[in-house]
């Protein structure tokens, strides 16, 4: 006789091989580590890990006085230390109540835009070189050195440009620094326009890129995710157009959107960005108004009232938020800094989802990641996560009992 | 065959190298690039506001030696010493000082074993006291 017994549980026992991708590895860059659970080739689970590269900045900005803020937090990131100190300044600003001259304004774009063409110009070559395609990195990367050339001519240093400072900027520019940095943006452009052909045209770009990655717009909204990851699921954001901060509300620009979804649509509004950048830089150095930029930095003010504020930048990653908060000391009380990496990298795992493993390197890549960006306001608390593994071992051990 | 890059490539092989052959080629930096800097003690009064407001503590201010001759601005005869290892290369200290004492130059090759400091450019900017003889 056949006897039928109600089932009261469900044993699942994954068969999946768990994979480590870094905090040393050669696909990434910086150290994260990204745990790969792989049902054979297909990805069925990412947990993104960081921690590996804290420095405790937000610590160390309150330890130090407002003015010295400026330049530490320029070295939250490297690539991107213009946006950072912009957003700090301005933050400041709002506490002092101080405007910074027109083309001051003006000259603190030109500063951003410029290294937002040097930061696409990189993660683009980064993107070819993930795929194998060595040969356009390295192409890639010799005309990004004609963008560093020109932040050097304006700022003064390649990468770390120290450019912002409360009430204008650090330098100014002459009619002869102007000329040679229309001649090295028409130089560049006309390198991005082949470089844009080449991302069109080739089989091995188009077969790694186009379809992998898929984020559909829902997904962006419901994980907050920021910047050109946004963009290119057809979500209009973008700091510039929204808050106009500084000269962008004089400055003509596209916001540049794709309704692709996947690798290939990233890298295009990557692309559409260079262009509308360098358009912008055109016109600040045809359009720039005349008067003071750079302030005496003697005579600025040492008594900061209490109060806080919040700003706001497009940084090339994406939304980058300060938050700095006087308590009328010549320190600040506290100094919050939300970066678009800790959003678009620790939220979407969900992106890496049924591909391959030899897709994840790329599909990581196309975020644009900034390590040294994230590494701070993430605690992850292992002890109090609800999701619990259960060993082989353990569940033998159950039927034991 | 589409390989986009072919023609590049091939132009390529037989240029010339663009990259810079670094320790027999100086990399051109410009003019007012922010490389080593030191202050010139006829013009630093010694007041200590680069050394407080140097985002790096890359700043030390010390005493200038015995057998120097001191400007009388310089009341308590201490100058800056830059620690180039630490210097950050922000130019905080060139655009606070009040007397704009800093000499700014683009020279960006200071990679050395020894300690890498602006003791001596400093002391340099200023005469040595003639030896009294003695007795």
């Amino acid at each position: 006789m056949f006897n039928m017994v109600e089932a009261t549980q469900v044993i699942k026992i994954p068969l999946t091989l768990e994979i480590p991708v870094g905090p040393q590895h050669p696909a990434l860059h910086e150290p994260l580590l990204l745990k790969l659970y792989a049902d054979g080739e297909e990805i069925v689970k990412v947990d993104v890990i960081t921690g590996y590269n804290h420095r405790g900045i937000e610590k160390l900005a309150e330890k130090n006085s407002f003015f010295r803020d400026i330049f530490i937090v320029g070295r939250v990131c490297g690539i991107c230390n213009t946006v950072h100190a912009n957003c700090y300044v301005r933050a400041v600003e709002q506490i002092l109540d101080v405007t910074p001259p027109q083309r001051a304004k003006y000259l603190r774009v030109l500063a951003m835009e410029l290294e937002r063409i040097h930061s696409h110009l990189l993660i683009l070559a980064v993107t070819a070189e993930i795929v194998g395609y060595d040969t356009l990195f390295m192409y890639m990367m010799k005309d990004r050195e004609y963008v560093m050339k020109a932040k050097e001519i304006l700022t003064g240093a390649r990468v770390m440009a120290d450019y912002m400072m409360v009430g204008g900027v650090r330098r100014d520019l002459d009619s002869v620094k102007v000329e040679r940095i229309l001649e090295i943006l028409n130089k560049v452009e006309e390198r991005v326009k082949h470089y844009l052909k080449v991302f069109q045209e080739d089989v091995t770009l188009n077969k790694r890129l186009v379809g992998v990655g898929v984020i559909k717009p829902s997904d962006v909204v419901s994980h907050s995710l920021v910047g050109p990851v946004a963009r290119a699921s057809g979500i209009k954001t973008d700091m510039r157009a929204q808050d106009r901060y500084d000269a962008y509300d004089e400055i003509p620009f596209n916001v540049v959107t794709d309704k692709g979804m996947d690798n290939y649509a990233r890298a295009m509004v990557r692309f559409g960005e260079l262009f509308e950048s360098i358009n912008m830089c055109r016109y600040i150095l045809t359009h720039l108004p005349q008067g003071e930029a750079v302030p005496d930095e003697r005579r600025l003010p040492r008594r900061f009232p209490a109060g806080e504020s919040y700003a706001t930048v497009e940084a090339p990653r994406g939304e980058l938020t300060y938050y700095v908060s006087s308590s009328g000391a010549d320190k600040p009380y506290r100094v919050k800094i939300r970066t678009p990496s800790l959003n678009n990298i620790v939220n979407s795992s969900f992106a890496y989802l049924n591909h391959y493993i030899a897709d994840v390197p790329i599909i990581f890549a196309s975020f644009d990641p900034c390590i040294s960006c994230m590494e701070r306001a993430t605690v992850i608390d292992l002890k109090s996560r609800s999701v619990r593994e259960v060993t082989l071992k353990d569940l033998s051990r159950w039927g034991l009992k | 065959m589409r390989v986009s890059l072919l023609k590049e490539v091939l132009k390529g092989i037989f240029s010339k190298p663009v990259t810079i052959e670094y320790p027999k080629v100086r990399t051109q930096v410009e003019v007012d690039a922010r490389g080593r800097h030191y202050a010139d003690l006829n013009k630093c009064i010694g007041c200590s506001l680069c050394a407080i407001e140097c985002p790096a503590n890359a700043i030390v201010m010390e005493k200038i030696p015995e057998g120097y001759e001191v400007p009388k601005t310089n009341a308590r005869r201490i100058y800056p010493v830059v620690d180039y290892f630490k210097c950050v290369y922000c130019y905080r200290c060139v655009t606070v000082c009040p007397t704009k004492a800093y000499i700014t130059t683009s020279e960006y090759r200071l990679a050395t074993s020894a300690k890498a400091e602006s003791r001596v450019l400093s002391l340099n900017t200023i005469a040595k006291a003639e030896v009294k003889p003695v007795g």
